[in-house]
Order: C-alpha cells, then structure tokens, then sequence
C-alpha cells in the first residue's frame, strides 16, 4: 500500500510538470518583445541586406552601409555572401541579386578604419 | 486506531511536478526565439528598419515593396508611425535626410490607396512606346467590335498613369518656389500662439511633402518639412513664431525668400493673445 502511494506520488509529479510544460511553452511561453536585429529569421536579415544594398547603390556611402549590416551581425561581408545564398534560394529579382553583387564587391575591398587601442 | 490521511498527496506531487515544469520551461530551457520576425523587435530596432525601409525607398521609388517591408512592422498606421518617427528625428536634431525619407515615404502612403499597390512587378515600357496610341486604330468600325475597343483603351490607361510618377526627390530639382497671396492672419486662441502655418503646392497647384522650409530670424534659423502632417495636407509644414521677432522663410532651394513675418496679436474673449499666420508658397 504504501510503496502504491509513492508510485502515485511521483506519477502525480511527472503529470504536473507535463501541465507546467504545457503552461510554459504552449499556453503561455515566454515572449520576446524586444528582440535585437541579429535574432530575425534569415529572410528578414536578407531583405534588411537588400535594404542596405539599394541604399549604398544610391549613396555610395560604404562606411554607413556597413555600419547598417553591423547592426545585424558582426561580420558585414559574411552577412552578405549569406543573404546572396538565400536571396537566390527565395528566388530574388536579378535587379535585386545585382544590388547585393555589387554590395559584397564592395565590401570584399574595403578596410575599416581601425577604432582605437594601444598607440 | 488508522489513521485516514486522504489524497493529499497526489495534490502536493502535482504541485511540485508543475513547479519543475515551469522552472524547466521559463528558465532552464525557455523557447528559444531565434527566428523572430521584424514586429517583435525592440522599438529602437523598429525605428532603424522604418529609417532603412524610407532610404531604401527613396532609392527605388518602390511604394509596393515599402508598403510590404512596413505591414512586417506590425505598425498600425505605417504612414503615422512614420511621419511621427521623421518629427522625433528631426526634433532630436538627427540626420534631416532620414527624416526627409521617412516623410517622403509617409505622404506616398498616405496618398496611395492600396498598401500593397504593386508598382514594383509594373515595367513599364520603353519611353518611345509609352507614347503609341491605344489599338482603337486598327480595329474595324462597327457596333459589336467597338465594345472590344472601349475595353482595350481602358485597360491600357492605368499602366499609363504610372508614367509620370514623382520621385521622392523630385521637387527640389524643380523651378523655385515663391510667396502666393497674401499672408492670412489666423486668431483662434486654441491654436499654439504664434503658429507659421506654411503650405507648398507644386506647378499643378497640388500640395509637395518632403520640400524643405527655412525659417531665420536676428540670430538664428531653423527648418521643417512639409508632409510631417500628412492628415493635414501633403504640403503642410509649420513653425512657432515668438511674438515680436520678424522672420524670413524661404522654401525649397533658391526659392523667393518671404520677409519681416511677425507673429500678429489678436483680441478675444480672453484678453490679447499672439495669433498665427497662414502662407502659401508654389512652384
């Protein structure tokens, strides 16, 4: 009777963290309101490259493009190369492909202006 | 004698089954968020992918893709949220051509009906076939075959009305503008005193967001665009005058300056106040 109880016991345990689970990733998970840049899908960060593309081919500001793809991850060029493999996966526009081509093209030749340190 | 202790401690199991579970899954192992989309985004990080959508419009003209790159947003009223971004910045003294774009963008919302208008799948011909007439020509007269005529020439007529689309940044380039009218005096004391109410139309007489205004005055200038106020007019822009200092406005580039404007003073039921002014300035 009494090794029953501690079966019931511990079965009653594995039911209630199931509901707590259930709770806490089904009925209410935690929700991430403000998200960085850098957690979006891949096909948001390709449209935000795309953005910063369209923008640079009308500027022509290299720095300020680059800074706008930082936002979104810490190495710009890899970003593009990434978002110019997935732009062709979702079927991009050639006028779309062209923008990002011309905008890995230019990061593969420019140097950041180091920010600092030891003289 | 036994003791009857009941079911108390299926209840207490339970408890602490469901204290475990939440503890695993709000924080040992929350769900993971790593493919967030762009509505849940920190406000700071929604204002730089508007700034990124406007400049990003304003490069291509494309009202279709902008209008679909904000409805990610999750914006209520993409077109308000803009136009009260371009203010924040501009307030904030942050880049003016942002705040330009961000303008620019809202007042094609605004006068767009459609959100998802699609201008960008539109390609429109060549400029020399732009210009040849619809098929009536070669269709024999006749009752029965004029009804297909009618609905070739209306069929054609929308893509048409795409050619002479303004770019964003079209006006400036465009002949300088100049004072039209008089100046009006406004008093109604439930406007902020003092208040410069500008509007800018083009050749055509209909109203240009985005035109730059400069205001200045003895020791000082300032600036605003118009469009901030889409629900007034595209073309509205304003500026609050202190009473007893003239100002010269100028809109645009080269545009005909309108001096010594002083904010007037007007009487009502509650005394002498600082009125406003109303002027209009065209291409």
């Amino acid at each position: 009777m009494r090794n029953r109880r501690y079966l019931y016991f511990f079965a009653m345990i594995l039911v209630g963290a199931g509901l707590g689970l259930l709770y806490a990733w089904v009925i209410n998970p935690v929700r991430y309101v403000n998200t960085p840049l850098s957690s979006l899908r891949p096909d948001y960060q390709t449209d935000w490259t795309l953005m910063v593309a369209e923008v640079y081919s009308q500027e022509n500001n290299l720095p300020l493009a680059s800074v706008r793809l930082a936002y979104m991850s810490d190495d710009p060029a890899g970003l593009v190369d990434e978002s110019l493999l997935t732009a062709r996966q979702l079927g991009y526009s050639q006028r779309d492909i062209d923008l990002l081509l011309e905008l890995q093209g230019a990061l593969q030749i420019y140097q950041p202006l180091p920010t600092g340190g030891a003289p | 004698m036994t003791r009857q202790r009941g079911p108390w401690y299926l209840l207490t199991g339970l408890v602490i089954g469901i204290v475990l579970g939440l503890v695993y899954g709000w924080l040992i192992d929350p769900v993971d968020y790593v493919d967030t989309s762009p509505d849940s985004l920190h406000p700071d990080f929604k204002n730089q992918y508007r700034s990124l959508i406007a400049l990003a419009h304003q490069s291509s003209g494309d009202n279709g893709r902008a209008a679909a790159r904000l409805a990610l947003l999750g914006d209520d009223d993409p077109a308000a949220a803009l136009a009260g971004q371009a203010q924040q910045l501009l307030a904030a003294g942050g880049s003016q051509l942002e705040a330009q774009a961000l303008a620019n963008l809202a007042a094609d919302l605004r006068g767009q009906p459609q959100v998802a208008t699609p201008v960008a799948t539109i390609t429109l011909p060549p400029a020399g076939e732009g210009t040849q007439e619809p098929p009536v020509a070669t269709l024999p007269p006749g009752g029965g075959v004029s009804t297909a005529t009618r609905v070739a020439t209306l069929t054609i007529t929308p893509v048409a009305t795409f050619t002479p689309r303004r770019l964003p940044a079209t006006p400036t380039r465009g002949a300088p503008f100049a004072p039209e009218g008089e100046l009006v005096t406004v008093c109604d004391p439930f406007q902020p005193p003092g208040l410069l109410q500008v509007m800018v139309l083009d050749t055509f007489g209909e109203p240009l967001p985005g035109i730059r205004v400069e205001v200045s005055w003895a020791g000082g200038q300032d600036h605003f665009f118009t469009g901030l106020y889409p629900e007034i007019s595209l073309g509205y822009g304003d500026f609050e005058m202190q009473a007893g200092v003239a100002y010269t406005v100028r809109v645009g580039e080269g545009g005909e300056a309108l001096n010594n404007i002083v904010a007037p003073q007007c009487s009502g039921d509650s005394g002498v106040y600082t009125g406003g002014l109303e002027v209009t300035f065209s291409q």
